[in-house]
């Protein structure tokens, strides 16, 4: 019932975003196409405006999706719907995390692939070469940002998975911010960030013997010293990798289980 | 239905209750009056669990409010005097919001909405502030919620609209459900509410049953200066002075609200003084209004 009541009064705002979100990809793309002559459309410019309109928009909507509760009257209406915060919680959660990164997912393809076959028509059609070579530039392919199409590249899950992290974060500010609720949670993740950077650099690294340094998350590094020695620590690799799981998706959860309760304890 | 002990509630080092403690039974309708800013709203919010006692306590149809519980909001409706309305059209939104609430009475919605004069495939944001407050009247009344609460509800009426209002709800009151509405315009409530409770700094300042009111005050207008002298309150009219004398020899008056509330808003220590033999007098049924 919150699902349909959520969606009944807020489809034409979505409509619309899908909408302008669609308009500002054909735009950028188009303007790739238009300054690169050589590789419009690879594999990086589909990679990079995917996450990049991923994480922007995703924490964008994340941090109005509780936007009712700054405003007295919306906010009154909100929590005297009879349904449990933790209902409440989920169908926001539906709606900005699920739904949102299928629909976004969906209306990137919709764009990308014709712009990707745009661009590859037009280098087939104008001959171009790869510069100081007589070799003619193939055709484009569409990235899976999924899979990687096989390439290797950095980060991938991490990117994926840090989206979530981030949008959780969002969410959760959307509460506890009334106003301006983007601007001072992009703050507060970066303040967030910060500490985490100073407690790993300065606390952790303060604590290991002389010589030795943090590599990753589960190793220690000595490197070459006067007496020609050197060593490496490494933690089990089933311990490191559980680790990383944990902190990868206990972020969003911790985030999510903070949200419920700030939701409970939320006055208007 | 509802009972408030020692609450006490501020906006951060700004106290507005200290210690209040209120009793709601079902049956009646009860007119809480106050100056603006007194915490009439502040109030309504925190019974409806939209806000929470900073100490004291608040029971509401056997639920701690507070904790928002669906089966509590199930039955506790708020009128706020500033509130929210989708922007789609009011079948929509009945259709999709009805269902949150098990005893909603379709029916009971479109007459009160028919009474109302306001189509029912209107969209909401198209329609007027007055137009829309009447749309969510109808719905808190179909929803028969036992505890109805409402904040200023004649506020963007016209004098029609108000009219229907009064008829509306005391044709929803009954034996199961209580409604409390919050307003400064006590014009708008003669007839309807049968309690009249005013607070002022935090704190009850007249609480009494109209029964009790009649039986103690006489309303009357006079010219006569000696009897002038020994009104409770008095104001200047053209017709005379109306006076609040104290009811000796049980005269039927019917009271003027609004002057009453000026009387103990400037001195309400001799009003309740009028009242001081008869505490906690259990309010008169509500049977019919307009």
């Amino acid at each position: 019932m919150l699902v349909t009541l959520h969606w009944a009064e807020n489809r034409k705002r979505y409509g619309l975003g899908l909408l302008a979100m669609g308009g500002l990809l054909c735009a950028w793309f188009g303007f790739i196409i238009g300054v690169d002559k050589y590789t419009p459309m690879d594999f990086f410019y589909q990679y990079s405006s995917y996450f990049a309109g991923l994480y922007f928009v995703g924490c964008l909507y994340a941090s109005m999706i509780f936007s009712e509760l700054g405003n007295r009257a919306q906010g009154i209406r909100w929590l005297s719907i009879p349904a449990s915060h933790l209902e409440k919680l989920l169908c926001a959660l539906f709606f900005s995390v699920l739904l949102f990164f299928v629909a976004f997912t969906l209306i990137f393809y919709l764009v990308d692939i014709p712009m990707v076959k745009l661009a590859s028509h037009i280098i087939v059609r104008e001959h171009y070469k790869y510069q100081g070579t007589n070799q003619l530039i193939g055709p484009m392919g569409v990235m899976n940002i999924f899979s990687g199409n096989g390439l290797s590249i950095p980060d991938r899950d991490m990117f994926l998975l840090g989206f979530f992290a981030a949008q959780s974060a969002f969410i959760l500010g959307s509460v506890y911010f009334s106003r301006y609720s983007f601007v001072k949670s992009a703050i507060a993740v970066v303040i967030l960030m910060f500490i985490a950077v100073l407690f790993i650099t300065r606390v952790v690294q303060g604590n290991i013997p002389a010589g030795w340094r943090l590599s990753g998350l589960g190793e220690w590094i000595r490197s070459y010293n006067l007496t020609g020695s050197s060593g490496l620590v490494r933690l089990p690799a089933w311990f490191e990798k559980s680790r990383s799981f944990l902190v990868e998706f206990s972020v969003p959860l911790i985030f999510w289980f903070i949200t419920y309760f700030r939701l409970k304890e939320k006055e208007v | 239905m509802v009972s408030i002990k020692d609450f006490h509630f501020s906006y951060r080092r700004k106290p507005v209750f200290t210690g209040l403690n209120l009793e709601l039974r079902p049956g009646h309708i009860y007119g809480l009056l106050g100056k603006n800013g007194m915490g009439k709203s502040t109030l309504l919010r925190n019974i409806a669990g939209l806000l929470f006692p900073r100490k004291g306590s608040i029971r509401a149809l056997g639920f701690e409010p507070g904790r928002r519980q669906p089966a509590f909001l199930q039955k506790v409706f708020l009128v706020p005097e500033e509130f929210y309305l989708p922007p789609i059209r009011i079948d929509e939104w009945v259709g999709h919001t009805a269902p949150f609430y098990q005893d909603f009475d379709q029916l009971l919605f479109e007459r009160v909405v028919a009474d109302f004069d306001i189509p029912l495939l209107s969209r909401l944001d198209e329609m007027s502030y007055g137009q829309r407050k009447k749309a969510l009247i109808g719905f808190a009344i179909a929803t028969n919620a036992p505890l109805l609460l409402m904040d200023e509800p004649t506020n963007g009426l016209d004098i029609l609209s108000k009219g229907q209002f009064r008829k509306v709800i005391a044709g929803a009151v009954d034996d199961n459900k209580c409604i409390l509405i919050s307003t400064h315009q006590v014009k708008d409530l003669e007839n309807l509410i049968d309690r009249i409770t005013v607070i002022d700094e935090g704190k009850i300042l007249f609480d009494q049953g109209l029964d009790a009111i009649s039986a103690s005050l006489h309303f009357k207008l006079s010219f006569d200066p000696a009897e002038t002298a020994q009104a409770l309150y008095h104001e200047s009219s053209f017709s005379g002075n109306a006076l609040i004398l104290p009811n000796t020899d049980g005269k039927d008056s019917r009271p003027d609200l609004e002057m009453l509330y000026k009387a103990i808003v400037s001195d309400g220590a001799k009003i309740n003084a009028v009242f001081a033999g008869r505490p906690g007098e259990t309010p008169r049924k509500i049977n019919q209004t307009n």
